[in-house]
C-alpha cells in the first residue's frame, strides 16, 4: 500500500513553483513525506520559501495563488489540486502567522464556530466543539469575552482553537510564535506536542525558535532558497553549531537564559555602579507611575536612571510595562505621577514632536510608518519637520542610509525591499534625525538569525559612536550579548536591574 | 451606531428585534401623523420613559440631541417665519405674533412655530426610537433580523466582519500616528491644507496595511472552510415569544388608533 493514500500523511513532489509576477523561482525540487502524527519543524531563512512550502499543504497553492506550478501535493490522501481549499480546509487547518487577520468573531466563542458553522456541522455538536477546542489552548472561560480585547498571546490561541475546531487531521503552523514572549512560545510547542501525543494529529511548524523546535518537534526540514538542504532529528542539526549556522539558523545552547546566573551577575552589580556614577544622566524616572484610560495599572512607581551612552536592555513578559515605560521617554504618554527628566529636565510639557529632535524611537512594524514613494524620501520626512535645510537634509540622508547600508537603494520603493530592509529604513529614518536617545522597540522580532545578528551589530556601532540606546526585546540572550545593563519589568515594576559585566 | 450594544437585561433587551422594529415603526409613523407638538410630546415621553428602564447610557443621547441643537433652532426659525396664516385650520394658530420686517414683511405665526416643534419633536423622536433598539439588540440579533429578510449569507458575513474590525483599525492607526509623531509630525496644526497634509503619512501607512490584511482575510476564510457548504449553520435562531407577539399586537393596535384619529383630523394644527 502507498504510504500517501493514509490519512494524515504529507507527500510532495514539486518540481517548481512560481509566484505570479515574480522574477524569481520560489521553490524547486522540493520532495518529502510526512507520516501520520508526526511532529515536524521547518526552518531556514526569511525568504527560503517556508510560507510558500506550507500553503502547497491545503491547497492555497496553486487553487488560490495560481503562479507556475508543476508536481503534486497529497495531503491527508487527498491530491490539493483535485479539491478546493475550503474542502481541504476539514482536514488540513493552517494557522497563519498574524493573528489579527484571522479573527473573524467578534466573541471569542463566535470566533471558534465560524469554521464548523461553514462546515454547516450540527449546532448543539458546535457548542461541544468550542469548548473542547478552547479547553485545548488554555483559553476556557473566555467565551464570551470580545476577541479584539485579547492579549497578544491569547489571540494566537484563539486562532488555532478556530482551527482546531474544524477538527483537522492535519495542522500546519506558519511562525504562530513570534509575536510572544519566551513563557508563550512555550506554550504554544507544548499545547502541539500535547495534540500529536493524544490526538494523534500531525503537526507541521515553521518558525526561528531553536530551543522549542529543538525540544519539541521529532523532525527538522531545513530550507534555503526555495529546496531542501537538510531534513532529520532536531539534535543532530543543533549539535552541529556550524551546520546551523550556515543555514541562518540561531544555534541553541550555551543556557545564559536562565536568571539564576544572572542573578549571580547580579551580586557583582556594586562594582560596576562605582564607574557608573561619575557619567552623565540621561534619563531619570523618579516615582514614575502611569494608567491606561481603562484603569490598567501599566506602571508603578518606577525609580530609575539611565546615563549617557549606556546600551540598555528592557526586559519581560507581554504586559509588565516595558514598551508603556519606553512611550514615556518621548512624550508619547504622559505620568499620571510623578516625573521623567531627559537631560535633567522634566518634560511634562513638552510634545512628541518637541522631543523627537533628542529622543528617537524605532517602533516595532516598519510597516507602521513607511509612506513614502522612495527611501529616500522616507528618511527625509523626519528631517523636514526640523525644518532643516535642503543641503542639510541631503548630507543627513546620505550619512544615514550609509550607516544602515541601503545606500545604494535610495531610489527604491520602500515596499519592494525586504521585511529586514525595511526595518533598517525604519531605523534611518530615525538615525537621520541625530538623537542622543535612541529606544528601538524589539528590533529583532520576527527576523532570522542572520537579520538579528546585523540588527544588533547596527546598534552596537550606533552605541559605541555615543549613541545612548534602549532596547525592548524578549531575547535574553541577545540582550546580555550585546548590551551594558539589563533591567526586567515584572507588573509595572522594575524587577531586577543589573549590569552586564560581560559587556563591559 | 450598531456598535453601541449595551447588554442588560430589561424586558426591552429580551424582547425578539422584530417587535422592537415594529415599535421602532409604529411610534416614528405616530409622531408623522400628527402635526400637534403636544401629542409628539406625549410620544417623546414615552419613549423617554422607555429608554429610562433599560439602564442605558443616556449621556450617548444627550451627546446626539446636543449635536443637532443648531439645526432645532434653525427650524424653528424657518418654519416659524415661512408657514403663512392660511395654511392652518384653526384660529389660534393663524395668530401672527410679530413681523420681522416692516410693513407686514415675515409674519412670525403661532401655528408655524408649533410645526417647528413639532419638527424639532419628531427628531428627537427618532434618535430615541434608534438608540432603543441599538442599545438593546446584539448584532448577531440583526443581522438575523436581515437574513430572516433574505439577505445574502455573504452580505451579512461582511457587516459581521466589518465590524470586528473597527476596534482593530482605530489601534493601528494610533499606532502609526505614535510612529510618525516620533518622528516630528504634528497634526491638527495651522490650516485646513496643512491639517489634510499632515494626515498623509498616517493615511498611506493605514491603505497599505489595509490591502494586506485583506488579502490575508481572504486566506483566512479559506482555511476556515468559508464557502464550503451550500448552507450555514446558524448559531444564534432569533425567535418570538409570547410576550412578542402581546406586545405587537398592541403596537398595532396604537397604529390603527393613530390612522384613525388622523383621518379624523385629530392633531392637526
Amino acid at each position: 500500500m502507498n504510504s500517501s493514500n493514509e490519512r494524515g500523511t504529507i507527500k510532495v513532489e514539486v518540481q517548481k513553483y512560481q509566484y505570479e509576477n515574480s522574477i524569481d523561482v520560489t521553490l524547486k525540487n522540493l520532495h518529502f513525506d510526512i507520516k501520520k502524527g508526526e511532529f515536524v519543524g521547518l526552518m531556514g531563512r526569511t525568504g527560503a520559501g517556508k510560507t510558500t512550502t506550507l500553503m502547497l499543504l491545503n491547497g492555497l497553492i496553486p487553487n488560490f495563488f495560481e503562479g507556475n506550478f508543476d508536481g503534486t501535493v497529497i495531503s491527508n490522501s487527498m491530491n490539493t489540486q483535485r479539491y478546493r481549499v475550503q474542502t481541504l480546509s476539514r482536514f488540513v487547518g493552517l494557522v497563519m502567522q498574524d493573528p489579527e487577520t484571522q479573527i473573524f468573531g467578534i466573541t471569542v466563542e463566535k470566533d471558534v464556530a465560524f469554521g464548523p458553522s461553514n462546515l454547516a456541522i450540527e449546532k448543539s455538536r458546535i457548542s461541544e466543539i468550542i469548548n473542547e477546542s478552547l479547553n485545548v489552548v488554555g483559553l476556557n472561560g473566555y467565551k464570551n469575552r470580545i476577541s479584539t480585547e485579547l492579549s497578544g498571546g491569547e489571540k494566537q490561541r484563539l486562532t488555532i482553537a478556530g482551527v482546531l475546531a474544524m477538527e483537522p487531521e492535519i495542522l500546519v503552523l506558519d511562525e504562530p510564535t513570534s509575536e510572544l514572549d519566551p513563557e508563550g512560545r512555550r506554550e504554544i510547542y507544548k499545547l502541539l506536542k500535547i495534540l500529536v501525543k493524544e490526538k494523534n494529529v500531525t503537526v507541521i511548524i515553521s518558525g526561528h525558535d531553536s530551543e522549542e523546535m529543538l525540544e519539541f518537534t521529532d523532525r527538522i526540514i531545513v530550507l534555503d532558497k526555495g529546496t531542501i538542504v537538510w531534513n532529520g532529528i532536531p539534535q543532530s542539526l543543533f549539535n552541529d553549531k556550524e551546520l546551523a549556522e550556515k543555514y541562518g539558523i540561531m544555534p541553541t545552547g550555551n543556557n545564559s537564559n536562565d536568571l539564576e546566573q544572572i542573578n549571580r551577575i547580579n551580586e557583582e552589580k556594586l562594582n560596576a555602579e562605582g564607574t557608573l556614577k561619575e557619567k552623565k544622566i540621561m534619563i531619570e524616572a523618579r516615582n514614575l507611575s502611569f494608567e491606561y484610560e481603562n484603569g490598567r495599572k501599566a506602571l508603578k512607581d518606577i525609580n530609575l536612571k539611565i546615563f549617557e551612552k549606556e546600551f540598555v536592555s528592557l526586559i519581560g513578559k507581554n504586559g509588565a510595562g516595558k514598551t508603556t515605560f519606553s512611550k514615556q521617554i518621548n512624550g508619547l504618554l504622559k505620568p499620571k505621577s510623578g516625573t521623567i527628566l531627559i537631560n535633567g529636565v522634566d518634560i511634562k510639557n513638552n510634545s512628541t514632536a518637541e522631543l523627537s529632535k533628542e529622543i528617537g524611537y524605532v517602533f516595532q512594524n516598519p510597516d507602521h510608518q513607511i509612506f513614502s514613494a522612495t527611501v529616500y524620501d522616507e528618511v527625509e520626512y523626519g528631517l523636514k519637520n526640523l525644518k532643516l535645510t535642503e543641503d542639510e537634509r541631503e548630507e543627513r540622508v546620505k550619512n544615514a542610509l550609509e550607516f544602515v547600508g541601503l545606500s545604494n537603494q535610495n531610489k527604491r520603493h520602500p515596499f519592494t525591499l525586504g521585511k529586514g530592509e525595511r526595518q533598517k529604513l525604519a531605523v534611518a529614518s530615525i538615525l537621520a534625525m541625530k538623537p542622543k536617545i535612541l529606544v528601538i522597540d524589539e528590533p529583532t522580532t520576527g527576523q532570522d538569525w542572520d537579520g538579528t545578528k546585523r540588527m544588533m551589530e547596527l546598534m552596537k556601532k550606533l552605541n559605541s559612536e555615543g549613541t545612548t540606546l534602549i532596547t525592548i526585546t524578549h531575547n535574553l540572550k541577545l540582550a546580555l550579548e550585546y548590551s551594558d545593563r539589563i533591567i526586567k519589568f515584572s507588573d509595572g515594576k522594575v524587577e531586577s536591574d543589573f549590569s552586564n559585566i560581560k559587556a563591559i | 451606531m450598531l456598535i453601541e450594544y449595551y447588554p442588560q437585561g430589561s424586558f426591552i433587551h429580551r424582547l425578539d428585534v422584530r417587535t422592537k422594529t415594529l415599535g421602532f415603526f409604529v411610534f416614528t409613523t405616530a409622531s408623522f401623523c400628527f402635526e400637534n407638538p403636544l401629542i409628539n410630546l406625549l410620544i417623546l415621553i414615552l419613549l423617554w420613559f422607555m429608554l429610562s428602564t433599560m439602564n442605558s447610557p443616556m449621556s450617548k443621547v444627550y451627546g446626539i440631541i446636543k449635536s443637532l441643537l443648531p439645526i432645532f433652532i434653525i427650524m424653528l426659525v424657518i418654519t416659524g417665519f415661512t408657514y403663512p396664516a392660511s395654511k392652518f385650520t384653526n384660529e389660534e394658530n393663524r395668530k401672527i405674533l410679530f413681523y420681522l420686517l416692516p410693513d407686514y414683511g415675515l409674519p412670525m405665526t403661532t401655528g408655524g412655530l408649533y410645526y417647528g416643534l413639532t419638527l424639532v419633536l419628531r427628531i428627537f423622536v427618532m434618535v430615541l426610537a434608534s438608540s432603543i433598539i441599538t442599545f438593546s439588540t446584539s448584532i448577531e440579533d440583526i443581522l438575523q433580523f436581515l437574513k430572516k429578510v433574505k439577505m445574502p449569507h455573504q452580505m451579512a458575513f461582511v457587516i459581521a466582519t466589518g465590524i470586528r474590525f473597527i476596534p482593530t483599525m482605530q489601534a493601528k492607526s494610533e499606532m502609526i500616528r505614535e510612529a510618525q509623531m516620533a518622528r516630528g509630525a504634528e497634526f491638527d496644526k495651522g490650516g485646513i491644507v496643512k491639517k489634510i497634509k499632515s494626515y498623509i503619512p498616517v493615511l498611506i501607512p493605514m491603505i497599505v496595511d489595509s490591502l494586506r490584511m485583506s488579502d490575508n482575510l481572504a486566506i483566512a476564510m479559506l482555511n476556515r472552510g468559508f464557502g464550503s457548504m451550500k448552507t450555514t449553520t446558524n448559531l444564534t435562531e432569533i425567535e418570538m415569544k409570547s410576550i412578542d407577539y402581546i406586545i405587537s399586537v398592541i403596537t398595532l393596535t396604537i397604529l390603527a388608533i393613530v390612522l384613525y384619529a388622523k383621518s379624523k383630523n385629530i392633531g392637526a394644527l
